[in-house]
């Protein structure tokens, strides 16, 4: 079996030689499906590679507890059933109900005008922060340190900013410099580290862009509070935000659900509050990505099936055109199975050669499209592995039909045909 | 599905090398046609799978009552009625008749190109009709050499890949068979046209690569269709010369032809008529 498919390996390579026009219009038929498989994929991949970044950018072993404002009514019904929003008595009733919770992180957001010793005002995002915070977002810091407890119990008017924050306060972004908040001086500890996110990230996932965030000991926004006329009408002591950090991420959907019924009682039933799961996100994220893959490899496959209907079609035409050869290999001696490997052989090499130069191509094609659309693909392996199998399986499928047709004929009519 | 679908089928599926038990080597003594030896030699064989020489004591071809017939649309055609040939060791036999006498399905029968409808066949004291179409396949590529009217050379081919062509289907080792090529190539005096394409060569040149074909791979026989009727007179000539000199270098030869001055080189002449051997 070896030796024959050797010999047929070679009386196929020659033949095609022979016509190498024909040959290479079929091979660029499988080209352009593989290179269409393996582009498509590549995008893909890239896509799903892309949220999943996102996502695990928010963690997945975090669950993040947001608040939400309620119109007027839901304000009455709120007031009715006694339930004002995120309080830091949530944040102990889940450390102490929820199992597997590892630590929780409080924040709140204020708005308020800064304006730093050089005079300069502009807008970051003002966070009060409970120290845990950087430890749970994983935040670095380039400069000195991030808030500690100590800063929270002393009520020390001192602040951690974003490298964006620092940048624009040029030499004033300093450690041991002061940056104004409302009536404040908050001294400048530490300089958080660059964090690369491209603002569709920021927006679609709604992570906080920290680059731009000066971030307060919790507690400090009540020294804010009562110097800031907007901030008055509303309750200062209301946590913006809880992220939950859950031990392992195999319990973060049993802990998610028991979060929300330990809220929901606490809350009596008031929808103040949301509840994200970034594994749930995730999840639901992988699933529609691999609808999404699957439609797109679908119709690649399509162009890969036409180049096979090529192959298949040219392979006919090639065995119709070589009766004379059959008969006359027959005659010195090839077995059916001779014949077969040769013209199989021959579909194979076509195929092969066309998802080679396909995965070079396709490589190339999804490099432009990510250079010229600017979307992120991602050549895995199986995007070139897959295209690769299916042209390999394309070839064999569609190059059985004439082999075994060519194999069947009659070599004595063979013969005599001119 | 039809039949032959099917048998086109199972023949991918199931390649018949894997059917049948693997050669004996005792044999030929694992010879490139040591494989033939589980084809069951004649019942009075001495011994089954002994010496090659041990088998020149069998004619080289034995065929005895092979009829033939085609369908025709609705009508049954017979073309061979009872033929009975026999060909020893180094004979070289020439078979007469007019066209449609039957003498190329005789030839085709022969070269285990086809199959009779009844009859015997002994190729080499060897039962032929009792194997598969694997083992015909190789039993030509091993045994049998022809050589056509219209010579039938691969085109693209050089004279030495058309003359290594039958070795694609045999197991020689190529150091073997390259030497068998122009070793046989040298015989019918083409070493200078060894590496052109059939298209470079004349007429008797072509021939000459297709005799050196049906040579290189030393078979027990050499069945010429016609081998001249392509060819002119003086270049005809030539070939018939080649064809006595190999038969006097020991090979057996059967040749079909039409044509009496081409037949008298032959040591032995049988007519065909009407599918039937008529005596002079």
């Amino acid at each position: 079996m070896i030796v024959e498919t050797a010999e047929a390996v070679k009386i196929a390579g020659r033949s095609l030689m022979q016509h190498k026009l024909r040959s290479g219009l079929s091979v660029l038929g499988v080209v352009c499906g593989v290179m269409a498989v393996l582009a498509m994929i590549a995008v893909g991949e890239g896509a799903k590679e892309k949220t999943l970044k996102q996502i695990g950018e928010l963690g997945i072993r975090n669950i993040f507890i947001k608040a939400v404002s309620l119109s007027d009514e839901q304000i009455q019904i709120a007031r009715e059933r006694l339930s004002d929003g995120l309080r830091i008595f949530d944040r102990e009733r889940i450390l102490s109900i929820v199992p597997d919770v590892d630590d929780i992180a409080c924040l709140i957001e204020i708005r308020a005008a800064v304006i730093s010793t050089a005079h300069i005002e502009f807008s970051p995002q003002i966070v009060a922060c409970s120290p845990n915070y950087a430890a749970i977002q994983r935040f670095h810091l380039s400069q000195g340190r991030f808030l500690n407890d100590q800063d929270i119990s002393g009520n020390h008017l001192v602040c951690a900013i974003g490298a964006d924050v620092a940048r624009q306060l040029g030499i004033n972004g300093q450690i041991g410099n002061f940056l104004r908040i409302e009536n404040e001086l908050f001294k400048i500890i530490g300089v958080l580290d660059r964090y690369y996110r491209d603002k569709e990230t920021v927006t679609t996932m709604a992570i906080r862009n920290i680059n731009e965030m000066v971030l307060i000991p919790l507690g400090a926004e009540t020294l804010l509070a009562s110097s800031n006329e907007v901030q008055k009408e509303y309750d200062i002591c209301a946590l913006t935000e809880m992220i939950v950090l859950i031990k392992s991420a195999e319990t973060v959907f049993r802990a998610g659900e028991v979060i929300k019924r330990t809220l929901d009682l606490s809350h009596n039933g008031v929808k103040d509050y949301q509840i994200i799961i970034p594994l749930e996100l995730l999840r639901q994220a992988q699933r529609t990505q691999r609808i999404f893959n699957l439609v797109l490899g679908a119709i690649a496959a399509i162009s890969l099936l036409v180049g096979g209907i090529g192959i298949m079609n040219i392979m006919l035409a090639s065995v119709s055109e070589r009766t004379k050869e059959i008969g006359i290999r027959r005659a010195l001696g090839a077995t059916r199975l001779d014949i077969t490997l040769q013209f199989l052989a021959e579909a194979f090499m076509m195929t092969l050669m066309g998802g080679c130069i396909g995965i070079v191509t396709g490589i190339a094609n999804a490099y432009i499209i990510s250079q010229i659309a600017g979307w992120n693909t991602s050549v895995t392996f199986s995007a070139i592995f897959l295209p690769l199998v299916m042209s390999i399986s394309v070839g064999l499928f569609f190059g059985l039909y004439p082999a075994v047709k060519a194999a069947k004929m009659d070599p004595i009519k063979a013969l005599r045909t001119e | 599905m039809t039949r032959s679908a099917w048998y086109g089928l199972k023949m991918i599926m199931i390649p018949d090398i894997f059917k049948h038990p693997t050669p004996q080597q005792d044999g030929a003594g694992g010879r490139a046609n040591s494989w033939f030896n589980d084809i069951s030699p004649l019942p009075n064989s001495p011994r089954r799978g002994g010496e090659e020489s041990e088998y020149l004591q069998y004619p080289v071809i034995e065929a005895i009552d092979i009829e033939k017939s085609y369908w025709m649309g609705s009508t049954v055609l017979p073309v061979l009625n009872g033929v009975k040939i026999r060909v020893e060791q180094n004979e070289f036999v020439a078979i007469m008749g007019p066209s449609g006498s039957g003498k190329s399905t005789l030839l085709h029968i022969l070269g285990c190109l086809d199959r009779p409808d009844t009859g015997t066949y002994h190729l080499g004291g060897r039962n032929v009709l009792a194997a598969t179409d694997y083992e015909l396949s190789r039993i030509r590529a091993t045994q049998i050499g022809f050589v056509f009217q219209a010579f039938n050379l691969l085109p693209a081919l050089t004279v030495f890949e058309n003359v290594r062509a039958p070795f694609s289907y045999s197991r020689i080792n190529k150091r073997e068979a390259r030497s068998r090529v122009e070793n046989a190539v040298a015989r019918v005096g083409l070493t200078h046209r060894i590496h052109h394409r059939p298209a470079e060569l004349s007429g008797g040149e072509l021939q000459r690569a297709a005799i050196a074909r049906a040579l290189a791979i030393g078979p027990k026989i050499i069945l010429a269709d016609e081998p001249t009727g392509n060819l002119d007179s003086k270049t005809g000539f030539e070939i018939m010369n080649l064809f006595q000199k190999l038969h006097q270098e020991g090979a057996s030869i059967v040749m079909i032809s039409h044509n009496h001055r081409v037949a008298e080189f032959a040591q032995r002449v049988i007519a065909l008529m009407d599918g039937r051997i008529t005596d002079k």
